[in-house]
Order: C-alpha cells, then structure tokens, then sequence
C-alpha cells in the first residue's frame, strides 16, 4: 500500500479473514470493500425483505451502499466490485469483556439469524461472536457480509464455531461456575469440544445438549479428525433439508435462552449498600461528579470501577456515551440486566479489570484491539477506585496518573486517604512499608505534576477527596 | 476430500453432528404432531385443546 492510499483508509486489522469482504475506515467513518461474489450477495440480500426486517428491528447494523467513494488500491485479492457504508457503533467491545447475559443475548441474536435467514433462503457464513457489537445493552450484528444464499441439501457451516465461542463458554460459565472471559481472552478460537468435554463433571452429562453437542460432538471430530470422505455429498444424498437446521437452531435457542449464570456472590455484589458513607455524603458525591460531567460536556466518558452503574447513570444524562467498566462480573451483569429492561443505549456496560485491561490479540496482536486503542475518554471517572489500583493492584500511585494522563482526557478521580474505613481495611492486610506512595501529600503532588485541578470536594470528614482536573 | 462451505473450518464431525440432532430435532416435532393427532382420535384433549388445529 503507498503512502497517498494509507492516508485515505486504514485497513481493519480484524476483518481478513472472509475472502469477499473487508473493513476500512477513514475519516471517522467505516466502510466495507466487497469482492465482486460479495457484491452480488449484498445486492440480493438488500433487496429482500428479512434484510429491511432486521434493519427495521434494529439488529443489524445500519448499511447503505457508498457511491463515489475512493478508498485507494483494492485490499481484496481481487478487484473491489462495491463499497458499503455502515453506522458507527459508539464503542467496540469483545466477548470477553462481556457479562453472561451479554453474550447469552448475542448467541441467542445469531441463532435468530440463522434461523430466519434459513426460513428465507439465506445462510451466514460464520458463527463469531465478533459479528456482534453492544449499543449500549442493544446487541446488534455488524457483519452484513456474512449473509450469502443458501444452498439447498448444505449444513450450518457455523455450528461448530457456535459451539466454541458461545455454547461452551455459557455452559461452562452456568453449570461450573468457570468465567468464561478468561478463556475467550486466551483463545480467538474459543473453547474446542474436547476441552468442554474435559470440563464438565460426570453430572453434566445429564443437562440438555451436553450428550449431543458436547459429549457426541467431541467423539465424531475426533472420528472424522483424519477422514477424506466427501462428507456434505454424503449428507446431500442422504436427504439433509434445511429443515434440520431450522430444528437444530430452535433446540439451541431453548437450549441457550434456559443458561442462567451460578448465584455467587461476588465481591462487590453488595457494594452499594455496604460503603462507609452518610446519606449526605453520598448526596454530595452525586452532585459533585454529575457537576463535573456537565462541566466537561464530555463526548464519551470512562466510569472505572463503575460498581452499580450510579455515576455512569448521572454522566449519561449529559455525555453522549457511558463506558460502564468494571472487574465484577456479578455486578456488571446486574447492570446489565437494569439496561436491558429499560432498552437504555447510552451506557455500554463492560467486565474490565483496569490494572489488566484487553490486550491486543490474535494475528500480529491486531486482530482485536487493546481497550484505549478503541476510542479515548474525553473524561474518565476514577471513584472508589485508587485505593483498589494501588494496594491491592499494587500499582504505583504515579504510574496510575501517567496512565490518566495518557488517555488525554479530563478526570474526576477520588483519594481515599489510608483512614478511611475501606482503605484501611486493604492496608491492613500488608506491611506498614508496603505502599509508602499512597499518601494523600504525594498523590496531590502528582496529580498537579500532570493535571490542572479545576475543583474538589472534601467528604466523610476528611477521610475522602474528590478531584476534577484537566490534563496540563 | 472434504469440499470447503464456508472460509471457516465446518468441522466435519460437526457437519455429521448436525444430521443427527437435527434429525433427532425433526423427528421430536414430528412425533408431537402424531402424538396430539392419537389423541384426538381417543377424544383425550383437554377442552382448551379442542379448538386447535394440529
């Protein structure tokens, strides 16, 4: 690619992998390049009625074709024979930074799909919860070159990818309480049959799908592992109808849709209720960060360690969207589950650690995109959160700065100072020597090395400090 | 040779997988139909049942 195409349009590192299909954005704006077979199927399908349906339902991501629009040398392997435009999503998220319930709605989305797409003489081509993106607790299917015609007497090519990346994350998840972000972080693939089976206790075998799509699943790749027969011929001869697939996807959606996450109780779960603050208190905290969101008018706002979603609730009545991150799965699924029920598009709730935030991942590491690579803070709210980062992430006061300061935008961030109730109940658990940088002298002194601080509050008589400032 | 559907790996277990859930799946529907059909003809429907077309 020469410099004058670069500058045009970047490529999206993760959309290779489909031959007739590929992402680029440019300007602020994304597009999707399409082989002269990819053109075609988009034009039949944009002409059908399930296309304009699920447009009209809101899940699929909104798509029009991009009339004079250059984007440089074709990114295809062969000439780009149409250009589509879609909405821009607000923020880019991955499966494994979703709740159970999140990734339970976009199994249940792509199973819908199929469905229907099947009953109208469509298919999809892939499985992949990446196809899937959040608008706030709305999940929607971004992979309009996915759809293709079907071809009679064909299975679902995307079953077993289904499997790997949605069912057996849930069922392991629900019924092992093993958290299944860990798992999809580690591996693009997702989890193989063989490891579910490994995973799952003599007891399971007993649940619904386990035999079929686990247990059976497991023993016919590996017996067909090394076999060359002609397999879809096979099953053409043997009179395979869409049918099957019909009936195959509806017993997974009964399957999928009865998956509820293990009652534990986590950490946080009960967070709200158990703070050390006053009613007052807690009144004035509220009014002095919603104050400082209106203050910043801020685009998109990072709520770091969101808890129960409070603040990203106030923030999202001025700012144009809420990123709702925290590293409790339990409650953010909480948050979730609210959203959901009051169809909410504005706070886009997500399993973050932050002192383990996403990495870049899958081929070259760019396959999927660290977390501030996709989209940085015009402000970021740090509340309750220092005295976590610091003693028990053991990250230097400093360091957690520079890290702020580096995301460019304005902060609002509170200091527990060590008397407080919370703090010195994480203190107590070290060395008096152990974190000699968390003072309150210290942690003001680079704050102002970094950020210009615009106002503050005192609360809980002296034991907390709230700050709103601006990088400098 | 397996013949590529998809740029996806299907899996060929997977696709063998499919012939018999989804079978097992058809045949389910299949037999609940007959099944409310043998009991029409032993008049054992519930009242609620009676309007129902099968």
């Amino acid at each position: 690619m020469d410099e004058q195409t670069r500058a045009a349009a970047d490529l999206e590192p993760g959309s290779f992998r489909d031959p007739d299909s590929r992402v680029l954005r440019s300007e602020g704006r994304i597009f999707r390049v399409l082989s002269e077979r990819g053109f075609a199927d988009w034009r039949a399908f944009a002409a059908s009625a399930l296309f304009a349906e699920l447009i009209d339902e809101g899940k699929l991501i909104g798509t029009r074709e991009a009339d004079g629009v250059e984007l440089g040398a074709s990114p295809l392997h062969g000439p780009v024979a149409g250009v589509l435009e879609h909405d821009l999503v607000p923020f880019v998220s991955y499966p494994y930074e979703w709740t159970f319930g999140m990734l339970r709605a976009a199994a249940l989305l792509q199973l819908e799909l199929v469905r229907r797409s099947v009953e109208a003489g469509w298919m999809l081509k892939d499985s992949s919860p990446y196809n899937v993106q959040f608008v706030g607790a709305r999940p929607v299917f971004v992979d309009v070159g996915s759809f293709e015609p079907l071809r009679e007497g064909e299975p679902w090519a995307g079953y077993r990818q289904f499997c790997m990346l949605f069912l057996y994350p849930l069922m392991l998840q629900a019924w092992r309480d093993v958290p299944f972000q860990p798992r999809l972080r580690g591996a693009i693939e997702g989890i193989s049959p063989a490891e579910a089976r490994n995973f799952l206790s003599a007891r399971d075998l007993f649940r619904r799908g386990v035999l079929t799509d686990v247990v059976l699943h497991n023993r016919l790749e590996r017996r067909y592992a090394s076999s060359t027969r002609d397999v879809k011929g096979e099953l053409k001869r043997a009179g395979f109808r869409k049918e099957l697939i019909v009936a195959n996807v509806g017993r997974l959606e009964r399957l999928v849709s009865r998956l509820r996450p293990p009652r534990s109780d986590s950490t946080w779960s009960d967070y709200g209720l158990t703070t050390t603050y006053s009613d007052d208190d807690a009144a004035r905290k509220r009014r002095f960060v919603a104050d400082a969101v209106r203050a910043e008018a801020p685009r998109l706002v990072w709520d770091v360690g969101a808890n129960e979603g409070q603040h990203s609730r106030d923030a999202a009545e001025t700012a144009e969207y809420v990123v709702a991150m925290d590293a409790d799965a339990v409650v953010v699924d909480r948050l979730y589950g609210e959203l959901t029920g009051e169809r909410a598009e504005k706070i886009l709730p997500l399993v973050v650690n932050v002192v383990d935030p996403s990495p870049g991942l899958g081929w070259r590491g760019l396959e999927r995109q660290p977390l501030h690579e996709r989209g940085r803070p015009d402000l970021t709210l740090c509340l309750a959160l220092l005295h976590h980062v610091s003693i028990s992430g053991n990250v230097p006061v400093a360091s957690f700065l520079d890290w702020l300061r580096d995301l460019g935008g304005a902060i609002v961030i509170e200091f527990p100072t060590p008397e407080d109730p919370m703090a010195a109940r994480l203190l107590a658990r070290k060395r008096s020597h152990d974190h000699p940088d968390y003072r309150r002298d210290w942690f003001e002194r680079c704050l102002e090395d970094r950020f210009e601080v615009l106002d503050s509050i005192e609360l809980g008589a002296g034991t907390r400090f709230i700050y709103r400032a601006r990088p400098r | 040779m397996l013949t590529i559907l998809s740029y996806i790996d299907p899996g060929t277990g997977s696709l063998v997988l499919q012939m018999i859930a989804g079978g097992v799946a058809a045949a389910a529907v299949t037999a609940k139909l007959y099944w409310r059909r043998v009991r029409r003809v032993f008049r054992l429907n519930r009242p609620e049942d009676e309007g129902t077309p099968s």
